[in-house]
Formats: C-alpha cells, structure tokens, sequence
C-alpha cells in the first residue's frame, strides 16, 4: 500500500516533470507555425524556454500595494497546473495519481488555479488586473457548464469519471467509433480553445486594453512570478490537449510500463498532440478574434453539441 | 437525558440572561455562555446517536388533566441537523461575546440574548419534535423570534419592513403546513409524527395536494426561489450572529421538513415531485448566485449566495426522490448524501463568511463592498478566514465546499445511468447548471474578497479599519479549520452520514463510499472516487517546487509603485465591484433586465461634461411580477371583506346565530 503510494508520486514527480519540460516547446511550435501561415519565420523552436530562463534570471519587482496574496496568486497557478497534469494519462494508460480522483478533480484543480490568479491580478490596484480578472472569471464561468457536459459525455459511455478507467475502456474497445463522438470532440474542442485563451476567444499576441483577457489579468507581473504564469499557462493548454487525446483518440498508449511500450506511446502522443497543434494554429490563424460578448454564442454552440452527444448516444 | 438537558440548560441560560439584564456585560457573557455550553451539549448528544444510530427518544411534558404529552425523539437524521446546529451556534455564540458588545445597545442586551437562546431552543424542539403540537408549536416560537432578532435595530425603517415581510411569508407557510398535518393527523388519527409519516397513510390525488402544502410550507423557511423575497431582505437586516444563524441554521429547519415530510414521510415519492424539487433546486441555484453577483451588500451578497446553496441541496435531495421513485435504493442513498453533505458544509462556510462580515461591516461602519478594499493589511486574519470561506464556498478542492458538489455530480450522473427514459436527460442538464452555479460562484467571490480585502481602500474608514478582537477571530479560525478538514477527509463525514442514510426509509448505502485516507467514492461499482489528501500532497509538492523557481540568492526585492496608465493610482481608478460583475450582468441581461440612466451635465460643451450621474439597477422581477400582483389581490379581496366587518355589534350577533343554525342544520340533519 505504502509502496503504491510513493511508486504513484514517483511517477507523478516524473510525469509533471516531463510535461513541463515539453510544455513551453508547445507554445512556440504554435507560435511558429502561425507564423509559417502568415509568410512570416517564426521565432525558434527553443524561444519558449529562453524567454522563461530570462525572466527566472531578472530581479523580482512587486507593486507596493500589492500584498501576499499577489505572491501566493502566480505560485497557486502554477501548482495546480502541474498538480493537475498528474491527474491525467499522458503515456501510460492510468493517471499517476488516479487514486486522487477522475475527472471532477482535475476541473476543480484548475478551478482553484483560477481563483488564485483572478484574486492576485485585482490585488495591485491597476484597473487592468481587474478587468483581466473579471472577463477572465466570466468566461470560465461559461465555459464550464459546457465542460462538464462534454466531459459528462464521454465520462457516461465509458461508464466512469476516472480518466484511468476511461481510458482503458477505450483502448480495450479497439477503434470503436460512435457519430456522438465527434460532436463531443467538436464542443470540447471550443472549450479548450477558450480555456487556454486563444482566438477567437482571447488573443495571447496582444496587449491592446479593450481586447486582453488574460494578458491584463496578469499585466502586473514581472520576473520569476511572470514565467510561472507563463510557464503554467503553457502547460495548461498541453494538459487540454492531452485530456482530448485521451478522451477521443488513446490508442497506442502504453498499457505496462516496457520501455518499448512506453516510447512507441510517447511517439504517438507527440504526434497526436502535434496534430491537434496545428487545429489550434488552423483555428487561430483563420478567425478574426470575437468580440467579448460574442463569447457566449460561441460557448452555446460547444454546450450544444455536448447535449447533442449525450442525447444521440443515450437515447 | 441528554436532549432534556440541552433544553433546561438553555432555560437556565435565559433565566440567567433576565436577571442580569442590568448589567449588559454580564449578561452578556451569560447568555452566550450559556449558549455555547448548550450547544457543545446538544452536539454531544447528536454524535451518541449519529455514532450509535438509534433513536433517543423521551417525554418533555405530561401534562395529566388535559391528556397532552409533549415528546421528544432524536432519530439520527434530526441528530445530523441538531449537529449543524451545534456546530455552527457554539462559534457564533462565542463571537457575539465580542460583536454584540459593539454593535447591540446596552438597554437591549438582555432582550437580544435572551432571543437568542430561546431561538436555537426552539430549533432544536423543532428538530427534535415527535407530534404535530410540538413541532408547530416550536416552529412558530422560532418564526417570531427571528421576526424580533431581524428587527434588533427597530430605528431603521428597512428592518421593521424585512421583519414584517419575514412575517407574513412565514405566516403563510405556518398556514400551509398547519393545513396539511391537520389533514394529515385525520386519516392517520394520531398526532405523532411516528404514525402520521409512516408513508402510505394518503393516496391518490390527496397525497399530490398535501406534497404542494409541505412544499410550499417548508419551502418558505428553506427560501427556495420563488417563496425567496423575505430572505436577502431579513438576512441582513438583523445583527451579523443572527444573520449568520439564519442563513447556516434555520434555513436548514425548512430543509429538514423537506426531508422529514416531502421526501421520506409521505411515502415512495412521485416523479413528478423529483421533478418539482429538481426544477425548483436548479432555478434557485442560478439565480442565487447570478443575483449574488451584482450585489454590493456584503451581507445581502451572502444572503443570495444562501439561496443558491439551498438550491444545490434541494437539487440532491430531488434526486435522491427521483432515485426512490424508480426503486434505486443505493442512487437515492448517494444523493441523500449529498443533500446532507452540503447542509453541514454551507452551515460552516456560510457561517464563517457571515462572521467575517461582521467584522469587516463593524470595523469600517459600513456593509458596501465599494467601501472596502485593502482590509487584508488592516485584518490580516479576518481576511485570511475569509478566503477560506470564499474558496470553500466557490467549490474549490481541498476544502468542504468541494465533497458535497462532487457528491452531487456523482448523484445527477449515476442518475442518468440509472433512470429510464426521456426523464433521464434531466440530470445532465442539472449538472450543467450545477457546474455554471459553481463557476459562477467562484466569480462571485473572487469579486466579493478581491474588491474587499486586496488592493487600496476605497474609504477612509477602509483604510483606518482596526482588526477585530480575539473573540471574534477565534470562532472564525474554528470554522476555517473545520472547512479544511472537512475538505481533506470527507470521507469522515460521509462515515458519519452512514446511519442516517440507514435509518431513513428506502435508502440502501453502499458500503464502500468512504475510502481509506478520508476519501470517498460514489458508491454503486465505483463510478468515480476521490481523495483529497492525495491532491493536497501533490498541491504541496509543486508549491515548494514553485518556491525553489523563483527564489533568488542574493537578489533584492524591489517594491515600485504600480503604474496607473499615466495618471495617479488612486482607489477611483481601480476596478470596482460594480464593474467586475457588468460583464456577466451583460450576459445575462435577460435574467436581470438591467436598466441605466446616465445623465451627463455640461455647461459650455457636452463633449466637456462636468458632472456625470450614473445610475444602475435590475429589476427585482419575483417581486414585481409575482409578490406585486398577488399583494394587490389580497388587498383587494381584504377591502372586499370590509362590508362584513362593519363595527356593528348586532351584525356580529346576527353572524353567529345564522352560523349556529347552519351547523346545527348540518350537524344534526342526516342522523
């Protein structure tokens, strides 16, 4: 039992570990290939983790109304943020820390992210970090009915909300494929674009005042706190990722931990995730960024096509 | 002997509060004094029946001539809401030794406290109750003395009015539910409550009415939208204990009923009612919380937030109803839970952010939001307790608001796996909202601690706020570190819950729902499980890996003033509360129907205004569109009435001689 325990926090270790290490790779892959999309170069390939050794190397500057809780903010956001990725199957079929919880957990992690984030960015006093903070809590807000419901959906034909138990259902089931399953994908899809704060949801690109969501929220920062927003941001969107990959498509994950097994499912994963990076890309570099209060309509469109896909799977 | 004794000693309690009234310190500390010794005795006694499961059960008073026997029995689900009780009442108690010798005039010290005392008595008698005379009898005691406690401050117009409000809604519902166990008591033709909610007594369409009495009856007190109007009024008229109690302890009186009556006393429920409990359950979590958002009243803020609570409650006991109704007894055991979960744990966090207010209402004079800001630097600890609450209250994991929404997603989706037909799509869309009330929470307090305690004081009295003293922190630390625990090892609690669950009709609970490590699990083949600890180790881990990134040897911590675009930083340009909420106000402008009047006053060009007035408001639509109407009628029909009450004596005595013949025409005819 004991054993267990620490085996599944060594493995959490590595695993977290792991994805934080690819996680800023992501972010300039997208960057770049948006860039390829507009004629453009690109930054290179390891711009991600020069930016984070530069702001971890600068000195720390804080606001002088700003008090622990500004502190405490970028430092929650970041620990939920790994400690939910060890709530999810990225190689091996089984979360590291599956016997934590399923599902339920891991949006509540991010939630206590969230709040953490929200709360810091109203804590210096600049309007920015309060208008960051309450479309940021607004949109999550939205957002989130649509989540569950999609998750619900998935989370119901596997007959489980524990992502371990999920996905060995699925691997165990071959590539069975039900119609439902695509406009599952297709909600959650949107879901993820506006959680990690993309366009047409949110532009990452800009710091224009009338458009930023995330951005003002986290306007105040600087320095070491600055990459651990960053470096967490990044993960995040790898985490969603991963989770649609495991949702909707697990095959080839490893099912023991054989080292042959386990590189044929990094391979896989790497190649899944690079696939769904150039959606994210597609969609970015094709839609012209919504105004915030055309937010809600996109959101619908994902909360009904998770209706759409319980009610034809289940009825 | 127990129960008795809680009651004498809260008697000896108030008899000591009157004889001091003179000197309002003493009577004070005797009155809660008192109090929290009751209560600590009133939770024993409900933890020797929760941990043993059986009934205790006993006679308060016989009363020999005219046959009348006042009883008590303390079955293990009046024990769970007697522990709430306690649970919540000793902290508050101990806090209005302090609060109450700052904000209650001398002069009314011994009435205040007296009330007090004799509220959470008859609480408990109505908990405990084991007859329809009892019970009413405890139930009205407890209305008139929240009536007085809400109108504490009497000067003020707008507590005479939330405590006449209060009044008649409750009197309403009094109504309903003296109607319905009347009808009752006949065809059981007994008044205990033994005999009469044994199930099965009525049938047929009768039952159908008799369920939209206790409903309505009961559904005032738990204030469920639409019987809501008279809480976010009386909630914050009253001093902040009561408030506190109110919203933590005797909103949970009216849910009691729906358990007692509604759910388990009437028989298998029908689906029908499983549909009415999670409609009203849903609406009332939504709109608590999306009219909690735009308030700046912190009190009235917590008020509403009290609504949308007692929405995610009824919504698990609706579908624990919907679960009996299809003969899943180990589904209705899992919602059951969950509707119990979220009593004891809104109980405490509500109760805790309720003190907070308190404190942060007493120190700076005044309960607007828009006045507070940067108290966490004058209330280092109040603001840190508050936090608790806020991030209990948002549903965040690793603290108690967490477990009970768990279990009640758990509950909605085994419930689609396990109900027939077209009714079933109902529990994923309740999940749904469930999901955006819990959002929408968080929003809400992240608006209500972020505007009030972080950033510069939007006042001077925000900026000259003094920390409140020991008495009032340490019921708060109480309650904070019961939010923790309870978030950690929920299990513990759901361990407990097992001979409730037990000893109410039709549940079967699954044996393996509380996990080692004080983690739980779903019940019914392991749909999903949790354990917080586990989460909390991983939380721990990163946050030390996140302190090893940013330190720094060596390097100095500068502290620049924040830029403010150019201009001064000064609270007026800071975000307010006001504006944190407009985006969703927006959104949901068909729910609020905002109306705005801006009004711009120049005096050479209008592009230079001088002056601009900014006014916003949503319209109460219950109040307008339902209470307005209904008003009117009753007024209507009352001044229709008025020819009978004309002030003459001999029409008075015309009344009741053709009343006697009528009745003596139908008493005696047929025989």
């Amino acid at each position: 039992m004991i054993q267990d325990t620490l085996l599944a926090f060594g493995a959490a270790v590595l695993q977290a570990g792991g994805m934080l290490a690819v996680a800023p790779l992501l972010k300039t892959a997208i960057k770049k290939m948006k860039a390829r999309l507009q004629n453009r170069k690109g930054p290179p390939l390891l711009q991600g983790y020069y930016d984070l050794a530069k702001l971890l190397r600068k000195e720390r500057v804080r606001s002088e109304t700003a008090s622990w809780i500004y502190v405490a903010g970028p430092r929650v956001y970041f620990a939920a943020a790994v400690a939910a990725t060890t709530l999810v199957p990225v190689l091996y079929a089984g979360a590291p820390l599956e016997a934590a919880g399923g599902i339920l957990l891991l949006v509540g992690t991010l939630a206590l992210g969230r709040f953490a984030l929200a709360t810091a960015a109203l804590d210096t006093g600049s309007p920015f970090g309060g208008m960051g903070a309450s479309r940021d809590m607004t949109i999550a807000a939205l957002a989130e009915p649509a989540l569950m419901l999609g998750l619900f959906a998935s989370a119901l034909a596997a007959g489980s909300l524990s992502l371990g138990v999920m996905v060995r259902g699925l691997l165990q089931q071959g590539l069975a494929f039900h119609p439902s399953d695509l406009l599952a994908f297709a909600g959650l899809f949107i879901i993820v674009i506006t959680e990690t704060g993309r366009i047409p949801v949110d532009n990452p690109a800009t710091h224009l005042e009338l458009t930023m969501i995330h951005e003002a929220m986290v306007l105040e920062y600087a320095g070491p706190d600055l990459a651990l927003v960053e470096w967490a941001s990044a993960l995040k969107e790898l985490l969603y990722l991963t989770l649609l990959v495991d949702l909707f498509l697990p095959a080839g994950m490893a099912t023991s931990v054989a080292p042959v097994a386990l590189l044929v499912a990094l391979l896989a994963w790497a190649g899944k995730i690079f696939v769904l990076a150039i959606f994210v890309t597609v969609a970015e570099s094709t839609n012209a960024k919504l105004r915030l209060f055309r937010v809600p309509e996109l959101v619908s469109v994902s909360l009904g096509l998770a209706f759409l896909a319980l009610a034809i799977r289940f009825l | 002997m127990g129960m008795p004794a809680a009651i004498v000693l809260r008697w000896v309690t108030v008899a000591a509060t009157l004889a001091l009234s003179r000197r309002p310190g003493a009577c004070r500390v005797a009155a809660m004094g008192g109090s929290i010794l009751a209560s600590v005795l009133t939770v024993t006694v409900a933890l020797y029946v929760i941990a043993s499961g059986r009934t205790l059960d006993g006679i308060l008073v016989r009363h020999a001539a005219s046959g009348i026997v006042l009883g008590y029995s303390v079955t293990p689900l009046a024990a769970w809401f007697l522990m709430v009780l306690g649970l919540i009442a000793a902290p508050v108690a101990f806090y209005s030794v302090g609060y109450f010798g700052h904000t209650v005039k001398a002069p009314r010290m011994a009435v205040v406290g007296t009330a007090f005392n004799l509220l959470l008595g008859a609480v408990e008698m109505v908990f405990v109750a084991d007859g329809v005379v009892a019970f009413l009898f405890a139930w009205e005691v407890m209305t008139l003395l929240t009536a007085a406690l809400v109108a504490t401050e009497h000067e003020d117009p707008t507590s005479r009015r939330a405590a006449y409000l209060y009044l008649v809604m409750s009197h309403v519902g009094t109504g309903c539910l003296v109607a319905g166990f009347l009808f009752l008591a006949a065809a059981a033709g007994s008044l205990s409550f033994s005999a009469m909610l044994a199930g099965g007594i009525v049938v047929g369409p009768a039952r159908d009415a008799l369920f939209a009495l206790f409903f309505l009856g009961f559904g005032v007190k738990a204030g469920v939208i639409p019987l809501h109007v008279w809480l976010p009024e009386a909630h914050p008229a009253a001093p902040t204990s009561v408030s506190a109690l109110m919203s933590a302890v005797l909103v949970t009186a009216g849910i009691y009923g729906f358990f007692r009556v509604c759910a388990f006393g009437l028989g298998v429920p029908d689906v029908n009612w499983a549909l009415a409990f999670m409609a009203v359950g849903t609406l009332s979590a939504i709109l608590g919380v999306l009219y909690a958002l735009t308030q700046t009243d912190i009190k009235r803020l917590l008020a509403y937030s009290t609504i949308e609570n007692v929405g995610i409650i009824v919504l698990g006991l609706g579908a624990s109803m919907m679960a009996l109704a299809h003969g899943s007894r180990v589904l209705a055991a899992v919602a059951v839970a969950a509707s119990l979960t979220h009593v004891l744990n809104h109980a405490i966090f509500k109760g805790l952010l309720f003190l907070g207010a308190g404190s942060v209402a007493m120190a700076t004079g005044t309960r607007q939001i828009e006045r507070f800001g940067g108290l966490l630097r004058r209330m280092p600890w109040t603001g840190l307790f508050f936090l608790i609450g806020a991030m209990a209250i948002s549903g965040l994991p690793l603290l108690n608001g967490f477990p009970s929404e768990w279990l009640t997603f758990q509950a909605l989706l085994l419930g689609f796996t396990s109900t027939p037909g077209m009714v079933r799509l109902n529990f994923p869309l309740a999940g749904a909202m469930l999901a955006l009330t819990s959002a929408l929470a968080a929003a809400c307090f992240v608006r209500a601690f972020g505007i009030s305690f972080v950033a510069l004081p939007r006042s001077r009295a925000a900026a000259e706020a003094q920390e409140s003293p020991r008495t009032m922190l340490v019921p708060q630390a109480l309650l904070a570190t019961l939010c923790v625990a309870f978030g950690l090892f929920p299990g513990w609690v759901l361990r407990a819950l097992g001979s409730v669950m037990g000893s109410l009709p039709g549940l079967e609970p699954g044996t393996d729902m509380a996990l080692g490590g004080g983690g739980m699990a779903s019940g019914l083949g392991r749909f999903d499980h949790v354990v917080p600890v586990m989460l909390g180790v991983a939380l721990m881990g990163a946050l030390a890996a996140a302190g090893f990134l940013t330190k720094r040897r060596g390097a100095r911590l500068r502290r620049v003033p924040t830029w403010g675009c150019g201009g001064e930083l000064t609270p007026r340009t800071e975000y307010t509360a006001t504006a944190f909420s407009k985006p969703l106000m927006m959104i949901f402008r068909a729910v609020y129907r905002p109306t705005r009047e801006v009004e711009a006053l120049a005096e050479v060009s209008p592009y230079f205004p001088r002056e601009v007035r900014y006014r916003a408001a949503i319209e109460p639509t219950f109040e307008r569109y339902v209470y307005g109407p209904l008003a009117r009628a009753v007024l209507r029909v009352a001044n229709g009435m008025k020819v009978l009450q004309a002030g003459s004596l001999h029409a008075y005595l015309a009344y009741v001689l053709v009343l006697a013949v009528i009745l003596l025409m139908w008493l005696g005819g047929p025989t």
